[in-house]
């Protein structure tokens, strides 16, 4: 009763091989116990589990399960109970069955659960134990991030074994190997120089049977983007001292940076002389990066664009003006400003499509004449371009004056709300005079009427 | 339920995650050889101490990292968990406190940026659940965000309750005659605890004012390759 595993190379979420849940031993093959099982064609489908876990279940829990790992089941804890468990167990069976055949290391799994990792680590060792995981897996690990990551591409690159990948340590001693390193492949050893030299290894072994690896080869025949930046940098900095240039460029020996530079695009600019020949790469590359900026993604792969790419050497905010500055600082200045003209003159041409002018422009009559095709095809793409940074322009200055006049309408609702505050302040103020007014006409009322009344009460004492 | 009226004067509880289970967070980050190791996860602090270098050792076989790595790791959790029990005898206010969790966290390919409040007062709160919920309802399908949505939440709690022990040496080597309401005020110390009674007076209502809805909504942002790369070297530039 072979449990096929189908391809699991699909969605991985809900594992294929979900045994018939009415059943109640998980239809999965019982090999004997301690042989490997036959390596069959089918071996990738297929899980083997060993007999002695044929009692495991997807929804059950064991009595050897309670019995090895009695934590979980002794409610001493309110969250280490036996739901948690199953959590636990059936994410890692199920990770493992979807790597299958590679083999699962605690570290994968503990990092994607949510739990303690010593609880983790039980039940991981438990179902290791029990061969329910990493039964009968090939031994190659999964490629790990860091060792993608000094291979300089983090995931474009398809995952590599470690041995290609990682740094290289010396068997002997144990320390990582930097310039060159012995491989004997027999017996499969990996030694520093020194150890060779000291002849620390094994007894067995002559020192003939050692191959001699330059670990510099064997580091990737591709410069990244980040070491060509670095070489770029160094050049400018250090000139023809190739020595500190292979210093400043991590991981690369002098002869590899030579050779890197020279094999650059550009590297034919320190070859030619004429100036006409230099105005026109810098006329390329210029009207090269206004198709980067209109994205114009067809012209990517043209080595302008690389060239653009990989030198951003002044203040990167504008990446236009560095590469402008760079490359003026390579070509000399009297290049450069000739070169700049030709591309004023060339773009003011190309954007009100006005007829090419010849006075004072040789330098676009050559480029023109170089390579006419080409350049009329950049044109274009240039005009469209530029068109449609102006409609941008135009939609962005219409959003900012809707966002002004909104704006503008708030500030006027409040001002009119502030006004009848004002009237209101007003208006009461003018109740509170004439309150107070009537107020004192009828204290002054009251006031002569006493008045009156003591006088009159007077007369009648004096009468009487 | 307890009457609003009380400023919620607890005594002094002995020291613990204020969650259901006794977790620690551990953070790791060792460089030896060239090598950079950067790691976080949870800790029971109630398995046996061997567990350290078990755990130590199957990191470094899994990772192939040099075994130099063995005894800085183990030294690392050790002293981090010593830390954690040196706090555990000690006292510790809680009062009335709600505070405001911040996620903003990064994981391989997926951006986590959420804001929530969270009862201190609940000893019987999860934050592994919590994070396996998220996860589930946000439809997450990396595997890894999980443990670092819990791990964050619970480094947040810690440090609070470190703090609240901090502060409960403070009032107490300070104010050792007084009693009763100076105690609650020193629960309130740190400005992250909202006072209940204003949260909910008459004169407040219990929903939340608009300017607020964004900043307490969960947001998953997947990136791309090159995103995270420029990320990336931005958090190295930064660490160095």
């Amino acid at each position: 009763m072979a449990a096929k595993d189908p391809d699991s190379g699909g969605s991985g979420e809900i594992l294929p091989i979900t045994p018939s849940l009415s059943e109640t031993t998980s239809g999965v093959t019982a090999a004997s116990q301690a042989t490997q099982p036959p390596s069959s064609s089918s071996d990738v489908d297929t899980v083997y589990v060993p007999s002695y876990s044929r009692w495991f279940t997807w929804t059950g829990i064991d009595d050897c399960e309670v019995r090895s790992l009695p934590e979980f089941f002794n409610s001493k804890s309110t969250s280490k109970n036996p739901k948690f468990y199953m959590y636990l167990r059936n994410s890692i069976i199920k990770q493992y069955r979807d790597d299958h055949p590679r083999k699962i290391s605690f570290t994968d799994v503990r990092r994607t659960l949510v739990s303690d990792v010593v609880s983790i680590r039980r039940v991981f060792y438990f179902l290791e134990y029990w061969g329910l995981i990493n039964h009968s897996s090939s031994s190659s690990a999964k490629p790990l991030k860091w060792d993608e990551k000094s291979a300089g591409d983090a995931s474009s690159e398809p995952p590599t074994t470690a041995k290609e990948t990682a740094k290289r340590i010396c068997n002997g001693c144990k320390s990582i190997c930097s310039v060159a390193c012995f491989v004997c492949d027999k017996y499969e050893l990996t030694l520093c120089a020194r150890c060779y030299v000291r002849g620390n290894y094994r007894v067995g072994i002559n020192s003939t049977e050692f191959k001699r690896v330059e670990l510099s080869e064997e580091s990737k025949k591709v410069w990244s983007e980040k070491e060509t930046l670095q070489l770029m940098e160094a050049v400018m900095h250090y000139g023809d001292d190739w020595k500190k240039v292979a210093t400043h460029v991590t991981g690369r020996t002098e002869k590899d940076c030579v050779s890197q530079f020279v094999k650059l695009p550009f590297g034919e600019q320190f070859v030619k002389e004429s100036d006409s020949e230099d105005s026109l790469e810098a006329f390329d590359q210029i009207k090269g990066s206004a198709d980067l900026e209109s994205g114009g993604s067809d012209k990517e792969g043209s080595s302008p664009n690389k060239r653009l790419r990989l030198t951003p050497l002044a203040d990167a905010s504008n990446p236009i003006m560095a590469q402008a500055a760079f490359l003026s600082a390579l070509a000399g200045t009297k290049v450069a400003e000739a070169a700049a003209r030709a591309a004023v003159t060339a773009l003011s041409d190309v954007d009100y499509e006005a007829e090419k002018n010849a006075t004072g422009d040789p330098n676009r009559q050559d480029a023109n004449a170089n390579s006419g095709g080409e350049i009329t095809n950049s044109e274009r793409d240039w005009a469209d371009a530029k068109s449609l940074i102006q409609k941008e322009e135009q939609e962005v200055e219409g959003a900012i004056k809707e966002i002004v006049e909104v704006e503008m309408r708030k500030v006027r609702d409040r001002i009119v709300h502030f006004e009848k505050l004002d009237l209101e302040m007003e208006r009461s103020r003018k109740q509170l005079e004439d309150m107070k007014n009537l107020l004192f006409t009828d204290q002054l009322n009251i006031f002569f009427h006493t008045r009156k009344a003591r006088k009159s009460e007077d007369r009648v004492d004096v009468k009487t | 339920m307890k009457a609003l009226g009380s400023s919620g004067w607890k005594g002094p509880v002995k020291f613990r995650m204020p969650t259901a289970e006794n977790l620690v967070p551990i953070r790791l980050d060792i460089q030896s050889e060239g090598q950079r190791y950067k790691d976080a996860f949870t800790w029971n602090p109630s398995d046996p101490d061997n567990e350290v270098v078990v755990f130590a050792k199957r990191t470094v076989k899994d990772l192939k990292l040099p075994s130099a790595f063995i005894t800085q790791i183990a030294q690392s959790i050790q002293s981090q968990l010593s830390d954690f029990r040196a706090y555990e005898g000690q006292d510790m206010y809680t009062g009335e406190k709600i505070i405001p969790i911040k996620l903003d966290l990064r994981v391989n390919h997926t951006l986590i940026k959420d804001q929530f409040l969270w009862d201190l007062n609940n000893f019987e709160s999860d934050p592994e659940e919590f994070a396996r919920t998220l996860c589930k309802d946000l439809g997450v399908e990396d595997p890894e965000v999980g443990p670092a949505v819990a791990f964050a939440i619970r480094e947040q709690l810690y440090e609070i309750a470190t703090q609240s022990v901090a502060s409960a040496k403070e009032s107490r080597l300070s104010k050792k005659s007084r009693r009763g309401s100076d105690h609650g005020s020193a629960s309130k110390a740190s400005g992250l605890s909202m006072d209940l009674v204003k949260l909910f007076s008459f004169k407040s209502s219990v929903v939340r004012k608009r300017k607020d809805l964004d900043v307490y909504e969960p947001v998953v942002d997947l990136l791309t390759s090159e995103e995270v790369d420029a990320l990336e070297a931005r958090e190295e530039r930064h660490a160095r």
